[in-house]
């Protein structure tokens, strides 16, 4: 049985034992400050970006995709040029209030059109791939507080790895907490007292790292209480917990969230309408959730996916793997728009969309002007981009 | 240079290496049975394995009610010849290829597809040709369906096999072209099955058929070789790519050896590829033999289905019944593997991805379940320190030694050196 008397012995095991602990993670989290969250949506698999922000009023987007364009009568419209995908309805609240921003023709240079590859540079930052950790995981370097981001979901994206550790992993926040047999404490924190190296090591640090970021987790979410129903969905049970542990302020400055399925070579409409109902579903609930509870004003969204799709469909009713897409970003800090120029379907490269944008931009405006952090030791670089923060 | 062979015969703690490597854990019998034997002895017993399977297995694909419970019973199947089958390393193998040549239940929702697939990894697990059972894999129901080759027609190319197949099963990134993926997509044109389509027909056997009026039989140049290719070209001219030693050879090197390889240690296997033109049978031999084989102690991380199995062959196999059984192929899936589910064609990463906080807590809880719970088995013979950790005095061992059966092997069981193999 689990008792507050175990989390407590436990957790005071934990801080006593960070002498072995890598640098960073042993530093008090006094730097984590500031109280604003930058949640990031991860859609896996290549989002069509074409049929997410529709050039409605170009004929060379109808005559490119005989049978799975949107036509024009169904799209949302945003601005002479451009409109939503309609499964995007419960985000047009947003856009209304000018709190929705849309990110144009975004990539990087040399774009790698293998999923991983090119995965692997968003989540890195570092498009020549020679960079092991993930952005996120060197801002929590820079914070100091190895409990300042964490992704909901089973696995650790890149994006999140330190050099020396991988940052949380939520799976379900209800789950989130040890269960040790009756009697098991001391033997356990004798077990883990002893001196190991190389990968045992690395597990006694990370089991080490766990007891404490569950007790910190437990004692405070018993505070939250759902401002809005979300969809039965998992994306959105994520969001839900995302919204929990911002209510609970344990201290997280980014959260990571992921909505998986949109590798669309085939039957693409299909595909890619349920999921973005899906997504709309989910971060509206969010929203509105966050609003209820008075935290709208610290919280905002940025999305993206590792790349657009070509702009020809093909022979099944799909897309293959292509290169500039949309990134978006909404919430009360979030100037609404669309940044960026509509793409130009005339000028192609292989297919597929340029891109004018650099990501690095757009994450530099969420690092600099949101989470209030320099962006330049972060990203490597000084990257400009839309200003997309209000 | 091909691997150094180990001389030594082996110690107790060698076959306890071994057995963690190959069988996923034994016990203590069964690893004193292989001390003082020489390496080379040993790895070739493990690797003369037959397509023999467990007596008794409680589940039948065929009698899932929908496709959804068709496939969870066919990872109940799995998993139970994983723990109980009488070929281990067969099933290590089929493992390890199930994370090379990746499809995902969640899109191939077909039950005999999915069961062929399966086999195909079995019979091919030490494979005398790797160009042949890459043919296969290319030519069967599941993977034409769940990388649409099956959609792939003349004139309407669809590359997503075409490009998987050079970026993730031969040679890897850097090797290629995007134009070689475009022609190779060309001639895999008109690759497709029958039958089998639609959640209705998820019990009727696809076949593959290769459509010939739906194949370009236009010149293509493929990794520098023109002609009018079909698809049986692209899978040799692929699967016999220098790159391609080097990047399968990693992948084995990963399931055996270490989560970080070494690269001249994977050179030395390319080798022996590349002179044995992709004979895999003979790679493997020379791996499990090694002395290198045998210096990489604790250097790989157990995958969830690892550490599972693991467990329950350290226990000596007690019975489970079936309903634990699906929920822990159920748990598994919560710690990050899903059999036949990778979340991605690129498979499961492994290593350090596995562990995080909430796959830490549930490798606990499932060890809980294995030694404290009201079903777990009878341990006043609790396994060996050895058969636990692989390692005569583990960290810990007074301690663990101090305790009562139950609590020695759960402590055991959640301690970083049971999460090494």
């Amino acid at each position: 049985m689990t008792n507050r008397r175990d989390f407590l012995k436990l957790s005071a095991l934990a801080v006593a034992a960070t002498s072995g602990m890598p640098g960073f993670l042993a530093r008090a989290a006094t730097q984590a400050g500031g109280t604003k969250t930058l949640v990031v949506v991860q859609l896996t698999g290549g989002n069509d970006g074409l049929n997410t922000l529709i050039p409605y009023s170009n004929g060379a987007y109808y005559a490119a995709r005989p049978t799975i364009a949107i036509p024009k009568k169904d799209v949302l419209t945003v601005t002479p040029d451009l409109g939503m995908h309609p499964a995007l309805r419960p985000l047009m609240k947003l856009w209304d209030e000018g709190h929705l921003a849309w990110m144009e023709n975004v990539g990087y240079p040399n774009p790698n059109r293998s999923h991983f590859a090119s995965m692997a540079i968003w989540h890195t930052a570092d498009p020549s791939q020679a960079q092991g950790d993930g952005w996120i995981g060197r801002i929590a370097e820079k914070i100091g507080d190895p409990f300042c981001a964490s992704n909901l979901g089973a696995a650790t994206p890149q994006a999140l790895q330190a050099s020396e550790f991988s940052l949380p992993s939520i799976d379900s926040v209800d789950n989130f907490q040890l269960k040790l047999p009756a009697g098991m404490n001391t033997p356990f924190e004798s077990l883990l007292n002893s001196p190991r190296s190389g990968e045992a090591a690395y597990l006694t640090r990370a089991t080490r790292q766990m007891l404490k970021n569950t007790a910190r987790v437990q004692e405070n979410v018993r505070k939250y209480k759902a401002g809005a129903t979300y969809p039965d969905t998992k994306f959105a049970a994520q969001l839900r917990d995302a919204a929990r542990l911002i209510a609970a302020g344990v201290g997280q400055r980014v959260i990571y969230v992921s909505l998986g399925g949109f590798d669309t070579h085939a039957g693409q409409r299909a595909e890619q309408d349920g999921l973005l109902g899906t997504l709309a579903g989910g971060l509206s609930a969010f929203q509105a959730d966050l609003e209820r509870q008075g935290l709208a004003r610290d919280v905002i969204v940025m999305g993206f996916s590792e790349f657009g799709r070509r702009v020809a469909e093909n022979g099944s009713a799909g897309t293959d793997h292509g290169k500039g897409s949309v990134m978006f970003a909404f919430g009360q800090g979030v100037k609404g728009g669309v940044h960026g120029s509509s793409p130009d379907l005339e000028d192609l490269s292989e297919g597929d969309i340029k891109y004018r944008q650099d990501f690095r931009g757009v994450y530099a405006e969420a690092l600099t002007r949101w989470l209030n952090l320099d962006a330049r030791g972060i990203l490597g670089g000084t990257f400009t981009g839309p200003r997309w923060i209000a | 240079m091909p691997l150094t062979p180990l001389t030594r015969p082996l110690t107790a703690e060698d076959a306890a290496h071994f057995l963690r490597r190959t069988a996923f854990g034994a016990t203590d019998e069964q690893i004193r049975a292989l001390v003082g034997q020489k390496a080379q002895d040993v790895a070739r017993a493990a690797l003369a394995f037959d397509q023999s399977i467990a007596p008794g297995n409680p589940f039948d694909p065929m009698q899932g009610a929908t496709p959804g419970a068709a496939i969870q019973l066919g990872r109940g199947a799995w998993l139970y010849e994983l723990a109980y089958g009488p070929h281990p390393l067969r099933e290590k193998l089929a493992l390890t290829w199930s994370n090379h040549f990746v499809i995902a239940t969640d899109k191939v929702r077909n039950v005999p597809a999915v069961a062929d697939y399966l086999n195909l990894l079995r019979r091919h697990a030490a494979t005398r040709s790797f160009e042949r059972f890459t043919l296969e894999v290319a030519q069967s129901p599941a993977m034409l369906r769940y990388l649409d080759n099956d959609q792939n027609r003349k004139g309407k190319p669809n590359e997503n096999f075409s490009r998987e197949l050079l970026e993730l099963f031969t040679t890897g990134i850097g090797a290629y072209t995007e134009n070689d993926v475009r022609e190779g997509a060309r001639a895999l044109t008109g690759w497709t099955f029958q039958g089998g389509r639609g959640n209705k027909q998820y019990l009727e056997q696809p076949r593959f058929v290769n459509q010939t009026q739906q194949h370009d039989t236009g010149r293509k140049t493929y990794l520098g070789q023109s002609g009018a290719l079909k698809g049986e070209d692209i899978v040799r001219i692929a699967t016999s790519q220098p790159a391609t030693a080097t990047f399968v050879s990693r992948k084995l090197h990963r399931a055996f050896l270490a989560d970080t390889p070494d690269d001249a240690a994977v050179r030395g296997s390319a080798e022996t590829w590349t002179r044995s033109r992709g004979d895999v049978m003979a790679v493997l031999t020379e791996l499990l033999a090694s002395e290198a084989f045998y210096a990489s102690r604790s250097r790989i991380i157990r995958s969830p289905v690892e550490f599972l199995v693991g467990g329950i062959r350290t226990l000596g196999q007690p019975k489970i019944d079936a309903r634990s059984l699906l929920n822990l192929a159920g748990t598994a899936g919560r710690m990050g593997q899903v059999l036949l589910e990778p979340d991605t064609v690129k498979g499961w990463d492994g290593g350090r991805e596995w562990i995080n906080d909430t796959t830490l807590l549930l490798r606990m809880q499932v060890a809980a379940a294995l030694t404290m719970g009201s079903k777990a088995p009878n341990l006043d013979t609790p396994p060996s320190l050895l058969a636990l950790t692989g390692q005569e005095r583990p960290a810990g061992a007074v301690l663990l030694s101090s305790l009562k059966g139950r609590q020695r092997t759960y402590l055991s069981l959640i301690s970083p050196e049971f999460q090494l193999a």
